[in-house]
């Protein structure tokens, strides 16, 4: 009886194993044998993952999946509304919809992002990303479209005496994991701590756990300050200025017809309209 | 500073409703699939079939030895990276399925060892008297060891799904919006409230009286089972 029963489950365990690689194993060669044929047919080029053009996947499965994170102007939701908008977000509806393709907008962890891309769970981040050399490295990317530049924040009592990057030297500061302020910050040999998001860098200087953060502009006039949850603090110095692009799988042609709807946006004015909308008509590169 | 408060709390409350829902959902999915699943390895790694019991043990070792964290970035991206294939699908309910995926099969796991220890605790004199008394081997367990284990594991029992609780939040690594993720995000920006901690503190609330009403369900259920007295 016993052993009947232990029989039985050791053919179960098996099964379940069996028929959980064999879907995968399914699920991983159709989509990916159309798409490869489709590629043969559209490019003539077999390299890599360049061989299998993204453009005819996302047109494939009509959506045009869109890694974000909550990023006003960029990308947000009002008050009381479930739809994202903003420059980067409204920019990207007009995207897909120039492919045809509907578009869907994912909140991700912005650490994640890479594996996020590479694992198909998006096709694109599109969230004010920085175009730094490990982007540019990892990822196809566009053109840049929008200035920025990493600022440091920190208690709008002090901001006089800590106006130049020179003047905090001594300071500890927090920065987030992986991003460009933390690249500033070894730059220009601050001591720091890495958090896991720009709002938690900002936590720190609020709670007094880090004298100085260091974010993006953008953010920083969207977060510090009057208005906002941390109006004791403020931001000063400019450490640098750099570039936002949009970020695809490496190999990726969809970069192309970014570039080619970008500058097409450009030239009818819709561009700097949705820029002027959002308040960033500054940072546009035309 | 209390009047932003009030102005911000129903906002901040409807954001924190809708991430809880998602802890929810996935607290209870977790339970209906582990529970079951727990009783089936622990039968596995009780077997006296060798190779059953020592491929159900490892790969026990194996969830419970890893961090759930961890468990849940494989789950979610291997497929998609390593197979070349997002099997999950995109947006909140491919991540949701993946996190559930990953706490059924970790806190089974779990159960499973708790579950042993119960069937184990049932003096063996039992066993041996349902044989006396003809009963089949699973007649035995049904009628006989069942009940009894039941009662030996809800103390345990209630100390793992309370942690269960909690241990949802970790789902936030996927990006998942459940109420911690929900909470984090007044932090930056969300609903047009940015720079705010106390929404992230608040969530702890949320936590507190839900592990609360389990606690009495479980401290009655146990006075329920205190008819055995063994």
């Amino acid at each position: 009886m016993k052993k009947a029963l232990a029989i039985i489950l050791s053919i179960v365990t098996v099964l379940t194993c069996v028929t959980v690689l064999a879907s995968c194993g399914d699920n991983g060669k159709n989509p990916s044998d159309t798409t490869a044929s489709g590629a043969t047919e559209a490019d003539g080029t077999t390299e890599g993952t360049a061989a299998e053009s993204d453009l005819a996947y996302v047109k494939g499965k009509g959506k045009l999946v869109v890694g974000i994170t909550d990023f006003a102007p960029m990308d947000y939701k009002e008050k009381d509304s479930d739809e994202w908008i903003g420059f980067d977000a409204d920019m990207a509806k007009a995207f897909a919809k120039s492919l045809g393709v509907e578009v869907e907008f994912v909140e991700i962890v912005w650490d994640n992002k890479l594996a996020d891309l590479n694992g198909k769970n998006i096709d694109c981040v599109w969230n004010g990303m920085t175009l730094t050399e490990d982007v540019k490295a990892k990822m196809e990317t566009s053109k840049p479209y929008c200035t920025n530049a990493q600022v440091i924040v920190v208690p709008a009592d002090k901001a006089e005496q800590y106006a130049t990057a020179e003047a905090c030297k001594e300071l500890s500061f927090a920065v987030e994991n992986g991003s460009a302020g933390k690249d500033m910050a070894v730059e220009n040999g601050f001591k720091y701590t890495e958090v896991t998001a720009q709002s938690d860098a900002v936590a720190e200087v609020a709670s007094g756990t880090s004298d100085a953060a260091i974010i993006d502009l953008l953010m920083a006039g969207a977060m510090v300050g009057e208005g906002t949850g941390f109006a004791k603090l403020t931001y000063t110095a400019k450490l640098n200025s750099e570039d936002y692009g949009v970020g695809f799988r490496k190999g990726s042609d969809l970069a192309a017809a970014l570039n080619d709807f970008f500058a097409a946006s450009l030239a009818d004015g819709s561009m700097e309209k949705v820029a002027t909308q959002y308040g960033v008509q500054e940072s546009l590169i035309k | 500073m209390f009047a932003n408060f009030v102005e911000q709390f129903p906002t901040v409350f409807n954001a924190l409703n809708l991430g809880f829902i998602q802890t929810l959902k996935l607290f209870f999915v977790t339970l209906v699939g582990a529970i079951p699943l727990g009783l089936v390895i622990s039968f596995g790694s009780m077997s006296r079939f060798k190779p059953l019991s020592a491929l159900v043990k490892t790969i026990v070792w194996i969830v419970r030895g890893s961090p759930l964290m961890i468990q849940i970035l494989i789950i979610y991206y291997f497929p998609g990276l390593m197979l070349e294939k997002n099997i999950w699908g995109t947006g909140e309910g491919g991540r949701f399925i993946a996190c559930s995926a990953a706490f059924i099969v970790n806190y089974a796991c779990y159960f499973s060892e708790i579950y042993r220890g119960g069937i184990q605790g049932v003096p063996k004199g039992q066993q041996e008297a349902g044989q006396v008394l003809g009963l089949t081997k699973s007649e035995t367990f049904f009628k006989v060891t069942l009940l009894q284990m039941i009662k030996r594991i809800v103390p345990p029992m209630s100390n793992e799904i309370i942690t269960l609780v909690k241990d949802t939040s970790l789902s936030r690594i996927i990006a998942l919006q459940e109420i911690i993720w929900a909470g984090a995000a007044f932090m930056k920006s969300s609903h047009g409230i940015s720079g705010e901690m106390w929404p992230l503190f608040f969530t702890a609330v949320y936590y507190l009286v839900f592990n609360g009403v389990l606690t009495v369900l479980f401290g009655r259920l146990e006075k329920k089972l205190d008819y055995f007295k063994v």
